[in-house]
């Protein structure tokens, strides 16, 4: 593991803390911490669709409990970035780095996701050439095959 | 023979003792007067040489607030060595300090594990006996040390200790690297030794 964004959750906290969100959905109330912590693991799942559902609820935490703001945005960076929505999750990071400019930890993230969109670009790109080889090698081919007629 | 192990150290602690300084102070030498309280969990990792082993040691800082409690005792998981934070000038972290060796008995899988008690911030006027510390450190077996990251004085030597603790204590760590030779003798030596290194298991 090099940095936060390779951490994964593991399924048993993953399952304990679904049990305890549904219990209290099903009792028809559901405790900041329970969703926090419930939205904390899914965001560190190795699905994105339960990212996206852990995206969902950081959400709803965000705009009705402002106390565990700073929790909430980091997780949201976190969470997007996760599932390579990386102009989002650089958005969470902006928001969060307006409140505090200097968070070591918000400022490690940033430069992280940083590197992935460079490093993924680079394969981006690197598939591209790749292509263009490719289809190099077909016309030559093509030219070989047709001037041995 | 130069050989590369991954060793999993865990810092824990009230907010607010510095645990996050300590590991800043460690992995860079800087220091940072107002450091916000850590989200969730943090990681940072360093290799380290500890007479001629380059071990490469991966940091995992813990949020100290209480809201993070129930979450963070999931990375106790496989930790070779943990150092228990409190601060000097509050006598009230030390008492605490008591709650997080319950959790680490809990949640820590490794029976063996090295436990270092750091009292930080020796740079601000003492509230708590070096004495004190000492003999909470004594009494849960672990090692102790006093340090300030601010003025980064016993903050290398911390994680020196620890870490030498951790290569000779047997069966608690395994190399990493390509040579199977040497996992073998780490074996037998955990075997020939097991027996009494038991009971000085560190919580």
């Amino acid at each position: 593991m090099e940095d936060v964004l390779d951490e994964v959750v593991s399924s048993e906290d993953l399952q304990k803390f679904e049990k305890v969100f549904h219990e209290q959905l099903h009792q028809g109330k559901v405790t900041h911490k329970a969703q926090f912590e419930y939205a904390w693991c899914l965001v560190r799942s190795r699905y994105p669709t339960d990212i996206r559902k852990g995206i969902l609820l950081l959400k709803e935490l965000f705009n009705s409990h402002p106390d565990g703001k700073r929790d909430y945005l980091f997780y949201l960076a976190i969470g997007n970035a996760r599932i390579k929505e990386y102009n989002k999750a650089l958005h969470y990071v902006k928001a969060f780095l307006e409140i505090e400019p200097a968070n070591q930890q918000v400022l490690a993230l940033e430069r992280q996701i940083n590197k992935r969109m460079e490093k993924e670009g680079l394969i981006g790109m690197a598939v591209a050439g790749g292509a263009v080889l490719a289809l190099g090698g077909l016309v030559g081919l093509g030219i070989a095959l047709a001037s041995k007629k | 023979m130069d050989y590369v192990t991954n060793l999993k150290i865990l810092v824990i602690g009230e907010s607010g003792v510095g645990k996050s300084s300590i590991i800043l102070a460690f992995t860079t030498g800087d220091y940072n007067a107002s450091f916000p309280a850590t989200i969730g969990v943090d990681y940072k990792c360093k290799v380290m040489d500890v007479n001629g082993v380059k071990v490469k040691l991966g940091i995992w800082d813990t949020a100290g607030q209480e809201r993070y409690r129930t979450l963070t005792s999931s990375f106790y998981r496989d930790a070779h060595g943990a150092i228990l934070v409190y601060d000097i000038s509050e006598p009230k972290t030390l008492d605490k300090l008591k709650e997080w060796v319950d959790e680490l008995q809990v949640y820590s899988t490794k029976k063996n594990i090295v436990c270092l008690v750091v009292g930080n911030k020796i740079d601000k006027p003492r509230a708590v006996s070096r004495e004190r510390g000492q003999a909470f450190a004594q009494k849960h077996r672990m090692l102790f040390i006093e340090s300030s990251a601010k003025t980064q004085e016993g903050i290398n030597l911390a994680f020196e200790e620890l870490v030498q603790k951790i290569i000779e204590t047997p069966g608690l760590w395994e190399t990493s690297g390509p040579s199977s030779n040497i996992r073998i003798t780490n074996e037998e030596r955990r075997q020939q030794e097991s027996s009494c290194y038991d009971y000085t298991c560190s919580i």
